[in-house]
């Protein structure tokens, strides 16, 4: 049996460590938060472009499983649209890509926390998004498109009243279809929209006729009703959403890096080199 | 067959990880996990207190809010980890946290007496523990441990959160690249050979264990 006393000594020493560990976390979380406040205002503070100069290496972030902006060949390799991009544009800077795959709900977090340096993996511009990152100059444009099974003769945006629709989670087309109840949102089945982590999966879900539509950047529409069975058997229905730029996701005080990477882009589109990379993964 | 030929090298280096965070958390949490028990039937109360508040938010959390806590929440605080190291001690914290239970059970299975006739004997409370104790506890948790290890299997497949390729995500690239089920197909029969591992494992040295029953 331990001593009266050594126990109350014992019991306050751990009280006090606990008090102590659960007032540090206090303190930090809340200085963290600030942090994150702060860094939007104070953006020239900490620009990361000396160090990614000095170590010629920058990491991008992006969801290997996103065909064909970024994704895995069969040996593993990363590639796409994105990947020959952004690889081209930092070589001709001296810079190599190190591309890291990320979950893409947490995207935002990973480049806001220092984990990437840039979101590169067609990448939308909203109003949403632009409040935690600063983009680049759009490079890439295409818009919402709706993708139906041909036999259930849908063949604008007001034929789906009533009936089940399908997107990807944490999407831009998420976001433009929530935005803009009126072009969709009002015919759709409850004003509900199943959200899917891969398109694939939204695919076989379409094939086994559990929703009715799928809403889907109409790059990714392509790649994926040309790799279905019978690509013939689908029709992709263009309605009234605005046309998505774009871009590449910076964190805001990176003034320099993002302007680096407007200039390569902007050069790439006046001698070709855009238009060469662009007619390898689009042109089907 | 040939498909599974083709995507098998991206498969086995999603293994690779699903392996590296089993094993690891397997070492890791099964010492903390004895620990953790121990520490639950601690005469001083603050102890206990604390140990009860850590199982009740490990046990009462999804282990993927724990995942995203201590790569991205605690790298918001300053204290940064590297992807994998971060899997691995939400991992171990975790599942310390279940085996702890566990093992308390074990614990408490061994009569009072024993501890008395121990005393009775000569022997020394550490003695007492790993030489009369710890056998017998083992020999009752071998079961309910071997449940939380074939959980810890699939479990693993929440390391995609981070970032980390494990084997189910390797499958999903195969999957939205091939646009194709097929992938998931083998992955599922990965994870079936795995734990069939694990379960034979597990028997033979359950029937080890009953010789001195």
């Amino acid at each position: 049996m331990v001593s009266m006393k050594k126990k109350i000594i014992v019991n306050s020493i751990v009280g006090l460590i606990v008090i102590g560990i659960f007032g540090w976390l206090a303190i930090s979380l809340n200085s963290g938060t600030k942090n994150t406040s702060q860094n939007a205002q104070k953006s020239t503070k900490t620009d990361d472009w000396q160090r990614i100069k000095r170590d010629k290496q920058i990491t991008i972030g992006l969801d290997d499983t996103f065909v064909p902006m970024g994704f895995r060949d069969k040996n593993g390799k990363i590639i796409g649209f994105d990947v020959d991009l952004a690889n081209a544009a930092f070589k001709s800077m001296g810079i190599t890509v190190k591309w890291q795959p990320i979950d893409w709900s947490m995207k935002e977090t990973e480049l806001n926390t220092g984990n990437i340096d840039a979101i590169w993996n067609g990448y939308t511009k909203t109003a949403a998004r632009a409040k935690q990152v600063a983009f680049s100059d759009t490079y890439h444009q295409a818009t919402q498109v709706l993708v139906t099974l041909k036999k259930n003769n849908i063949n604008q945006f007001s034929d789906m009243q009533g009936k089940v629709l399908g997107d990807q989670t944490a999407s831009s087309g998420d976001e433009t279809f929530n935005e803009h109840p009126k072009v969709l949102k009002q015919y759709v089945k409850d004003q509900k929209v199943i959200g899917y982590d891969t398109f694939d999966k939204a695919f076989t879900d379409l094939n086994a006729g559990r929703i009715d539509g799928l809403l889907i950047d109409e790059d990714y529409a392509r790649y994926y009703v040309a790799h279905q069975a019978n690509p013939k058997n689908y029709t992709v229905t263009v309605g009234g959403f605005a046309v998505d730029q774009t871009a590449v996701g910076f964190r805001k005080s990176d003034v320099k890096l993002r302007q680096a990477v407007n200039d390569t882009l902007t050069k790439f589109k006046k001698d070709g080199r855009m238009t060469q990379i662009e007619k390898k993964w689009f042109s089907n | 067959m040939n498909y599974f030929l083709e995507i098998a090298p991206n498969l086995l280096a999603g293994l690779k990880m699903t392996l590296g965070v089993f094993f690891l958390t397997i070492i890791g949490s099964v010492p903390l996990g004895i620990i953790v028990s121990l520490g639950m039937k601690s005469e001083y109360f603050t102890v206990r207190w604390l140990i009860n508040g850590y199982i009740w938010i490990m046990r009462g959390t999804p282990l993927l809010l724990q995942l995203i806590f201590v790569y991205y929440g605690l790298g918001m605080m300053g204290i940064t980890f590297p992807r994998f190291e971060a899997a691995v001690i939400a991992f171990i914290i975790n599942y310390a946290a279940y085996l702890a239970e566990i093992f308390r059970g074990g614990l408490q299975s061994v009569p009072r007496g024993q501890y008395d006739a121990a005393r009775v004997l000569g022997f020394t409370r550490t003695q007492t523990f790993f030489k009369i104790v710890l056998p017998q506890v083992i020999k009752i948790v071998v079961p309910s441990f071997g449940n939380e290890v074939i959980n810890l299997v699939k479990d693993t497949s929440l390391v995609y959160v981070i970032g980390l390729g494990d084997i189910l995500r390797a499958g999903n690239i195969a999957a939205s690249r091939d646009v194709t089920l097929v992938p998931y197909l083998l992955v599922g029969l990965i994870y079936l050979l795995m734990t069939a591992i694990v379960t034979v494992l597990l028997r033979r040295s359950e029937k080890r264990l009953n010789i001195w029953r």
